[in-house]
């Protein structure tokens, strides 16, 4: 049952994050590779604040929200001007240079020891434990979370990004302020990626910088991709089946180190197989065109 | 100290301006963001190893087989992944992320088959030379002859026999090309036989040098995707240039700073190039490159 729990638990996050990661490469057209450099700031940001300044674990994810937007700034602003493959390589940098900061900012980070011990979330006086009670938690937030993106993809700056992706020139021209808008969609699919970060530091108990590498930020770029580009249920399906599917090696018996390569030369395939029979992914809308 | 980290930058950039000017290549003629470029380099490294460790084969011919088999590699995947996504009209977005998704594969492949440790082309200490205060190993001297034949041999090619004046033409316009009576299908391919080859030839010469793990392949094409842009996107020469370059940069970094930021120095520059200078600094063409 245990093991049903956290599957459910990885599902949650990992969808999270994927629908996140889905307003910029999804409804804004903005693919980009620095993904798991966000949802690592949020970890990071979020164990620091209730480790070392002492804050309960809603108030350091809020924090840790507001802070990755910021962070998001520093390579927004600048790649925004940059576009297709450009803006795909500078992203790319940024997550290498994110990573290359944990890892070696030992002073803040602990760099590759990484942080052990991180306590439980505690909410209201309550505990949250693993298990059960940590389903139950993370689903709160991460419905609440889908819910905030839903309503921001629903109002007119959601249909806003859906016509920047489609036809940017024609949106410039009705007078919107495209890099500006570009901006602030990547600021919030930051925001939105702290919180599975958060989510993830609290349920582990540890974090170390190699939970948020380059390969990391492919892997919720798949989930995106596979799932569907630019569909709401998208990243959640997306999430589900690359999540829960190659639990299934579990019950072959497939030892783990052989588990762990089969299951991203699974992931691997089902993405170069979507790509070339159906590029909108399975529930998308949006074909990367 | 100085002297030698120069020339430990020279023989990085050689190594660099090997896989970026393959990259480029493609990369120039075929639009493609081609990742998997990297998983050729490491399956380069592997396939040197299979056939003088695991099977025992003479030098000369597990380098020819290396080469051959790298080239090989590379024509499969413009055949089944990227050729029939053209024929799609797929996007260079979707030709992107098939190519991640080659990338992922390949390098899981390899993990599955020769575990992820680090393995060795050669064991015990190799001979070295000392030049003054310099001093190189045997293998490192070999990297070095290799790029200076093989690279400028590679621009006289493009520039100078029909096969290469039928790339550039490819590179310029493919359409236009294609009316002209230039199989576009067929020099793709040729394009890739050739960039694969030489991944794999500088995956096996970065093997015998320090050795390999599956993790390999990726460092290096990030570092040979700056030295391309950095070079100058659009030109042959350009990543050659670009290569060297950042082999030098990065031993000045592990001079003046320390080893363990090279990459974000690395990437900090490609940031500041793509800002200031696009075209990089031999580069032409510069806003053709949209998705």
């Amino acid at each position: 049952m245990r093991y049903l729990w956290h599957i459910l638990v990885m599902i949650n996050i990992y969808a999270a994050l994927a629908s996140s990661l889905n307003l910029t490469a999804g409804y804004t057209g903005l693919l980009s590779l620095c993904h798991a450099a966000f949802y690592g700031i949020g970890a990071y940001a979020t164990t620091l604040l209730v480790m070392k300044v002492g804050l309960g674990f809603l108030p350091s994810l809020g924090v840790a929200m507001i802070f990755t937007a910021v962070l998001s700034l520093i390579i927004a602003i600048p790649s925004l001007r940059l576009r297709g493959d450009y803006f795909v390589l500078a992203t790319l940098g940024f997550q290498i240079i994110v990573f290359s900061i944990l890892y070696n900012w030992v002073g803040l980070t602990r760099g590759p020891f990484g942080i052990p011990g991180i306590p439980a979330p505690r909410v209201f006086g309550l505990e949250i434990n693993n298990g059960f009670p940590y389903f139950l938690f993370s689903l709160a937030l991460v419905l609440a979370s889908l819910g905030a993106m839903w309503l921001l993809i629903a109002s007119p700056f959601g249909r806003l990004l859906r016509a920047i992706r489609d036809d940017e020139i024609a949106a410039a021209s009705l007078g919107k302020n495209v890099p500006r808008v570009k901006t602030m969609a990547f600021a919030i699919a930051a925001a939105f990626a702290a919180v599975p970060g958060g989510l993830f530091a609290a349920y582990v108990r540890y974090i170390d910088p190699t939970s948020f590498t380059l390969t990391e930020a492919i892997f919720v770029l798949s989930i995106v991709a596979i799932g569907g580009a630019g569909d709401f249920r998208g990243p959640i399906v997306g999430a589900v089946l690359l999540v829960a599917l190659p639990e299934v090696l579990r019950f072959l018996h497939v030892s783990d180190s052989v588990a762990a390569n089969l299951r991203q030369i699974i992931y691997g395939v089902v993405l170069i197989l979507l790509m070339r029979f159906r590029s909108k992914g399975l529930m998308g809308d949006y074909g990367f065109e | 100290m100085l002297l030698q980290l120069l020339a430990n930058g020279l023989v990085n950039g050689c190594l660099y301006a090997i896989l970026a000017v393959g990259f480029g290549l493609i990369y120039n003629t075929t639009r493609t963001l081609h990742i998997a470029h990297g998983g050729v380099f490491t399956a380069g490294a592997y396939t040197c190893y299979l056939f003088l460790i695991v099977m025992g084969s003479p030098l000369w011919t597990a380098v020819s087989l290396t080469v051959l088999l790298s080239a090989m590699l590379g024509v499969g995947m413009e055949l089944f992944v990227y050729a029939p996504l053209g024929r799609r009209h797929g996007s260079a977005l979707v030709a992107f992320l098939s190519s991640l998704g080659l990338y992922v594969a390949l390098i899981n492949i390899i993990a599955l088959l020769f575990d992820n440790d680090t393995k060795v082309l050669r064991p015990g200490i190799e001979k070295i030379f000392v030049f003054g205060p310099v001093i190189l190993t045997s293998i490192q001297l070999i990297q070095l002859v290799v790029a200076f034949i093989l690279l400028p041999s590679f621009v006289l090619f493009l520039r100078h026999t029909i096969w290469g004046k039928v790339i550039r033409a490819v590179r310029d316009n493919q359409t236009l090309a294609s009316v002209l009576g230039i199989n576009v299908a067929k020099v793709r391919i040729g394009i890739f036989a050739l960039g694969s080859a030489m991944a794999g030839l500088a995956g096996m010469l970065k093997a015998f040098d320090v050795g390999m793990d599956p993790q390999v392949g990726m460092p290096a094409l990030l570092a040979a995707a700056v030295a391309l842009i950095v070079g100058g996107v659009g030109t042959f020469e350009g990543p050659v240039v670009g290569g060297f370059l950042l082999g030098f940069l990065q031993s000045l970094m592990v001079w003046k700073f320390s080893a363990r930021w090279t990459d974000a120095v690395t990437f900090a520059v490609l940031i500041l190039v793509l800002l200031f200078r696009p075209t990089g600094i031999a580069g032409r063409r510069p806003e053709e490159t949209e998705a």
